[in-house]
């Protein structure tokens, strides 16, 4: 049990993206953080075709009472973190509802498919539109073009999770994410991964 | 620094299932692990490998599945606990071995911890481990959440050692691979001693021999043991009810879909009408604990994965207890409530559960529905499953079927399991034409291979990667060598079992543990067995050509070897050997002369085309810098710059 | 003519076994590669049109049209096709002994041709074992290793395409009807590419009845004779009904009945005995092992002749009219079997329709052949 006031029991998250970027991460980083207070907390994930360019979702449920399903059931999630644009979309028609919130990263990914000429990409103007459609609330932040200007695109999905924790929904705190990030990684790398997240929670300020 | 060492008694922690699962080991103080790779239950050997030097334990990955469970077995014969670890295919591979051990018994504790994977999300099958329980005749149990993932391990070392049988506890995709908080118990301490006593009186379990004859006697003796495991089962903390006394149904669930029932009544909001009977030890069913909950109401709803195993086993003991109890309506899958097929979630138990009630239920509101369904096709392309950037089996496979296209008689190929399965699919240029399980390609080539009397002019191949060689492609080879089969064998040699994460084998100078170890060469087993044995590197597409061209055109059995290491391991991560990039000038793009070789046939994520320009274009975030596409390129628009050691 | 594309090509020549393996396909693009006598297509291709489909002899040949072209006239449809004069030919005394395939004019043509700088290269056609490969040859020496028939279905046009890769410009060609006919084609530029270019120099068409396909040959040949034993092949005219294969360990010979199932169904439907579309066709003389018949068809098919004779390199005859009747009969029937073939299966266009065939001819050629 914690002290802790949530919007809705269970929370439910959802962070989607594309194999390779990092998701797993960021679902283990926002998981254990919120563990930190006290909060019981359930992840589910798509595993096996993510290393191979498939979509992966995370699906979180944080609750002060107790375990819920590893999948969020449709329409129910609260919140959603889309490391994709498209993936954004795959996930706000299958989990979303009128009253959903979006952060969207707007760095495309092409499927092979599109890469191939098989199948087109919607334009970025596109996303946006429907993104906003499907939500109650959206932001856009460009999330992997910062990352990449402090040198490594990975720390887009740490942007990311700074983004949500700027957003004040949950109770995310800086201190917290350092314990969590030192518990796998070299000082040096902690102190980056602090910046991006810092940088995330400005951007989603602004 | 592994959290399932440093995690403190009592300390609650975010735990993925398979490090619940070995914590559960560890807490149950385990000596010996063995396991083959397999999704979803690799990392439970490999969070106990990393500890290894940490924790008084031994940590194999063997050759198979079949192997391991002797080795584990071997542990138990001398006293020590031991876990074995695969996913649902290993207990097929291992059943003949597993059908013995049942006779003969156990003595340390032996856990087999299969990971089955509902719905093949990482599988070409969704079978099921459970049967097994029943078939082999030892106890079931099947962990309803995370915390229970870890406490049942040590539960079932302690059942297992006082019926002396091994015991299954029974994992899913969806608790291995999911997270929750866990809370940790105590490590042990001591290291366990071995020793197999055997010169006691030949029938003792305890000090004879480790035999499963005679049958009929060891027969019997498996049935007493069973009996032992069902009081045990009959107070067990795992088996829970929770709703009214009086419910208007109750919904009888085990393992992950115990998640989904839960939230699926709480949807519904009929908390105070539905009850929900958590099984834990679900083979053999203990008969008093279902008579007490068969007496609380007329009808129930079984919700499991896959098939309807609790169904029938629970349809069974209503019927015997019929008389007591009355007839109950037990729904499930036989009548249709929930599908036969795939894995369950939150939405079809709540779907099922709701039509039982009679009572509506809507995700979201309709029009946010359609509105989605107008909007995915275009708002969300399909991502079609590739091999990474840098794959060598993407050069491998257009190898393959460039020299089968030349060949011109109708050549094919006999898969089997790793990443390479996925040349079935675009990516691998449909090569692929039979697909079973592990080390099936080769057999099944090998039976093509004797067909020349009946008229089969067609050049077989077979392929299997370098992990596959060991597991179970060796018997077939042997097969093909000695019947003169008319079969050439591809070995993918990316140096690691890719598919699941990397892990080593028999073939490499590293075991499970991070020790150097010696390498079983696939070569010189070849050369031995007597096959035509030739190498190549997969990315010098001309050499690995001709050198294929030349060996199907020969009789008898042949093996390439096609060794270039895989894209993702850890030796070349992110190291990219060219720097490459198209020449915008000199590329064709769609016209007569190209039509866009490289971007709709090659498909490597890393070359994307650029259609506001009608050129192709390297992405640079994404490739992997292995230089192939620039061998294909037919205006030779694709440069590559090798990468100079900086000093 | 109709062009089509790749997928048009796979279901209308290569699945239907009407591949002759000429290889004007090859070397085009990454996707049709050829291998022991047989072309292959390695990927699929989604252009609707496409040079392959174009350039190949055995989708719609267009005979109106390249005659236009060619001759300046409608096509008739006459059994030796659009010539000068037709004379007997043989080697000079300047050309030195053989090895030659009857009287050597080809070689001597060749020869004069690299001489007098009208060629750079010549496109043609050599034999390893028993696989015919496609050779570019850059000298009269390097030529003259290509020397003697081959009988079996060549991709030599492959190496045409590889002359017109490498910039060439002055390319000299030998080939076969079918293979003649397909250069024809790629001299007209179907497809209006700016990067169009006409390396052919000199075009010397072979006659041929029918070819025979490689990989049948091996296996047949391959428990009679070691394959790479073989010096010469050899066909003698009729009344002979055998196959001849000069070997360093003698003489085999094999029945024309084994011989001919090996005929691939391409060359069934193909109406031209003499290279109807080249400046100069050379065959053999029915009973005269020493001469080659010599069809001259263009002016500058003509300069060249000329100049090999002034030069001592050829030697010309007038034909006897028996055998100028015999050759026009046997051309005369191998078109007729061509037209009732390709009628049977379908495969002639005479009205102009939308439908894809193998050759197009103008009505009253077709009417010709009825009466």
């Amino acid at each position: 049990m914690s002290s802790v006031q949530l919007a809705h029991d269970p929370y439910n998250l959802i962070i989607a993206g594309v194999g390779g970027q990092g998701n797993v991460l960021a679902s283990r980083v926002v998981g254990n953080m919120l563990s930190r207070k006290g909060l019981t907390i359930t992840i589910g994930e798509t595993f096996g075709g993510s290393q191979r360019g498939g979509s992966v979702m995370s699906h979180l449920r944080i609750s002060d009472r107790h375990y819920y399903s590893p999948q969020i059931p449709k329409g129910k999630a609260h919140m959603i973190l889309g490391l994709e644009p498209t993936e954004t979309i795959r996930v706000l028609v299958n989990y979303g509802n009128p009253d959903v919130r979006a952060v969207c990263n707007m760095r495309p990914i092409h499927p092979v498919q599109v890469i191939s000429g098989e199948l087109g990409y919607p334009s970025l103007d596109d996303v946006r539109n429907w993104v906003r459609e499907l939500s109650r609330e959206s932001w856009f932040i460009d999330a992997t073009d910062t990352a990449l200007t402090m040198g490594a695109p990975i720390l887009g999905n740490v942007i990311m999770v700074g983004a949500l924790a700027g957003l004040g929904e949950l109770p995310m705190d800086e201190a917290d994410f350092e314990q969590v990030m030192a518990m796998t990684m070299t000082p040096d790398k902690v102190a980056l991964n602090l910046k991006a997240y810092e940088k995330g929670k400005e951007m989603i300020a602004s | 620094m592994s959290i399932i060492v440093e995690g403190q008694k009592g300390q609650r922690y975010l735990l993925m299932g398979n490090e619940a699962i070995a914590r559960g080991a560890l807490e149950a103080g385990v000596s010996v692990a063995a396991g083959y790779p397999g999704t979803p239950s690799s990392e439970i050997i490999e969070n106990l490998s990393k500890v290894s030097k940490q924790r008084p334990i031994y940590v194999e990955w063997s050759a198979n599945e079949k192997v391991s469970m002797e080795v584990a077995a071997a542990a138990s014969f001398a006293g020590l606990r031991a876990l074995c670890v695969m996913k649902q295919n290993g207990v097929n591979v291992g059943s003949d071995f597993l059908l013995h051990l049942a006779l003969s018994g156990t003595r340390g504790g032996m856990v087999m911890v299969p990971c089955d994977d509902p719905g093949a999300l990482s599988s070409i099958n969704e079978g099921e481990s459970r049967q097994f329980a029943r078939l082999l005749e030892v106890p079931l149990l099947e962990p309803g959440d995370f915390q229970e993932v870890k406490d049942m391990i040590k539960w079932a070392f302690d059942l297992s050692e006082e019926i002396g049988n091994m015991v299954f506890v029974r994992s899913v995709t969806r608790l291995s691979h999911a997270s929750g908080n866990v809370l940790f118990g105590e490590l042990p301490e001591g290291r366990a001693r071995a020793f197999f006593k055997h010169d006691g009186f030949i029938l003792d379990p305890k000090e004879g021999i480790m035999s499963p004859a005679p049958v009929e006697m060891k027969h019997a003796f498996q049935h007493q043991k069973l009996k032992t495991a069902v009081e045990r089962f009959e107070t067990s903390p795992f088996n829970t009810y929770t709703g009214p006394e009086r419910p208007e149904l109750i919904v009888v669930t085990s393992s992950a879909c115990n998640l989904y029932s839960r939230e699926a009544i709480q949807l519904l909001g009929v908390e105070d009408r539905v009850g929900l009977l958590k099984l834990g030890t679900t083979w053999p069913l203990p008969p008093k604990l279902i008579e007490k909950h068969l007496r609380m109401t007329d009808r129930f709803l079984v919700v499991e994965e896959v098939i309807p195993f609790t169904e029938e086993n629970l349809k069974i003991l209503a019927q015997e207890l019929g008389p007591q109890v009355g007839h109950k309506t037990i729904m499930g899958k036989r009548d249709g409530h929930l599908p036969m097929v795939g894995e369950l979630n939150p939405d079809l138990v709540v779907n099922a559960l709701a039509q039982v009630l009679g009572m509506e239920y809507k995700p979201a509101p309709e029009a946010y529905t359609k509105r989605g369904q107008e909007l995915i096709f275009f708002g969300a392309p399909n991502r079609e499953l590739t091999f990474c950037p840098g794959c060598p089996h993407r050069a491998s496979f257009w190898s393959i079927r460039s020299v089968l296209e030349m060949d011109n008689r109708q050549g094919f190929v006999c898969g089997d399991i790793g990443c390479y399965t996925m040349a079935i699919l675009p990516t691998g240029f449909s090569t692929l034409k039979t697909l079973h399980a592990m080390g099936s390609g080769t057999g099944v080539a090998s039976g093509f291979g004797k067909l020349k009397p009946f008229g089969l002019d067609q050049p077989v191949l077979s392929v299997c990667g370098d992990s596959t060689f060991f597991h179970a492609a060796l018997p077939a080879l042997v097969n093909a060598v000695h019947n003169q089969s008319d079969i050439t064998m591809v070995v993918l040699d990316n140096s690691g079992t890719a598919m699941t994460g990397f892990q080593p084998h028999p073939g490499l100078t590293v075991d499970a543990m991070g020790g150097e170890v010696p390498a079983v060469s696939i070569e010189a087993v070849c050369r031995s067995l007597g096959a035509q044995v030739r190498t190549s590197d997969p990315f010098d597409l001309q050499t690995t050509q001709t050198t294929l061209m030349d060996l199907i055109d020969e009789p008898g059995v042949k093996v390439l070897i096609l060794r270039q290491i895989c894209g993702l391991s850890p030796e070349k991560k992110m190291k990219k050997k060219f720097d490459v990039a198209v020449n915008p000038e000199v590329c064709l793009g769609e016209s007569c002369g190209c039509g866009r070789l490289c971007t709709r046939i090659f498909r490597c994520p890393g070359l994307i085309w650029d259609k506001a320009r009608g050129k192709a274009k390297v992405d640079e975030v994404i490739c992997a810098g292995c230089g192939v596409c620039a061998s294909i390129c037919p205006a030779g628009a694709i440069e590559k710059v090798e990468f100079k050691e900086v000093a | 003519m109709q062009v089509f594309g790749p997928n048009e090509l796979q279901e209308d020549v290569l699945k239907k076994g009407l591949c002759v393996g000429c290889g004007a396909c090859v070397g085009l693009c990454p996707y049709f590669k050829t291998y022991k006598g047989k072309t292959a297509m390695l990927f699929p291709c989604t252009l609707t049109q496409g040079r392959c489909h174009a350039f190949c002899p055995k989708t719609e040949v267009d005979l109106e049209e390249l005659a236009q072209r060619y001759w300046g006239k409608s096509y008739e449809g006459t059994p030796l096709g659009e010539h000068q004069e037709i004379v007997r030919a043989r080697a000079g005394d300047r050309m030195g002994p053989g090895p030659y395939q009857a009287g050597g004019t080809v070689s001597a043509l060749l020869a004069q041709a690299f001489k007098s700088g009208l060629v750079e290269a010549a496109v043609l056609t050599d034999r390893q074992e028993l696989v015919p490969v496609p050779r570019l040859a850059r000298s009269l020496e390097e030529a003259a290793r290509c020397a003697s028939s081959k009988y079996m279905a060549a991709p030599t046009l492959a190496a045409y395409n590889q002359a017109l890769a490498e910039g060439l410009s002055r390319v000299g060609v030998v080939g076969t009807p079918c293979q003649v006919t397909a250069l024809a084609q790629m001299r007209a530029n179907p497809l209006q590419r700016d990067d169009f270019r006409d390396a052919a120099a000199m075009v010397i068409g072979l006659f041929c009845t029918w070819a025979l396909d490689t990989r049948g040959l091996i296996r047949l040949l391959a428990d009679r004779l070691d394959t790479g034993r073989i010096k010469k092949m050899d066909l003698p005219p009729p009344p002979s009904e055998i196959m001849v294969l000069e070997t360093e360990d003698g003489r085999v010979e094999v029945p024309l009945s084994e011989i001919r199932p090996l005929v691939p169904a391409g060359c069934h439907i193909c109406p031209d005995m003499t290279s109807e579309w080249a400046d100069l066709s050379v065959g053999v003389v029915e009973g005269q092992p020493d001469w080659n018949t010599l069809i001259v068809r263009t002016r500058r098919g003509r300069d060249l002749v000329e100049q090999a004779k002034a030069d001592g390199m050829l030697v010309t005859e007038p034909m006897p009219a028996d055998n100028l009747a015999n050759l026009n009969l046997a051309a005369g029937n191998k078109k007729k079997r061509a037209w009732a073939r390709t009628r049977e299966d379908g495969l002639l266009n005479s009205d102009g329709e939308g439908r894809r065939s193998a050759i197009r001819v103008p009505v009253r050629v077709v009417e010709s052949i009825d009466s």
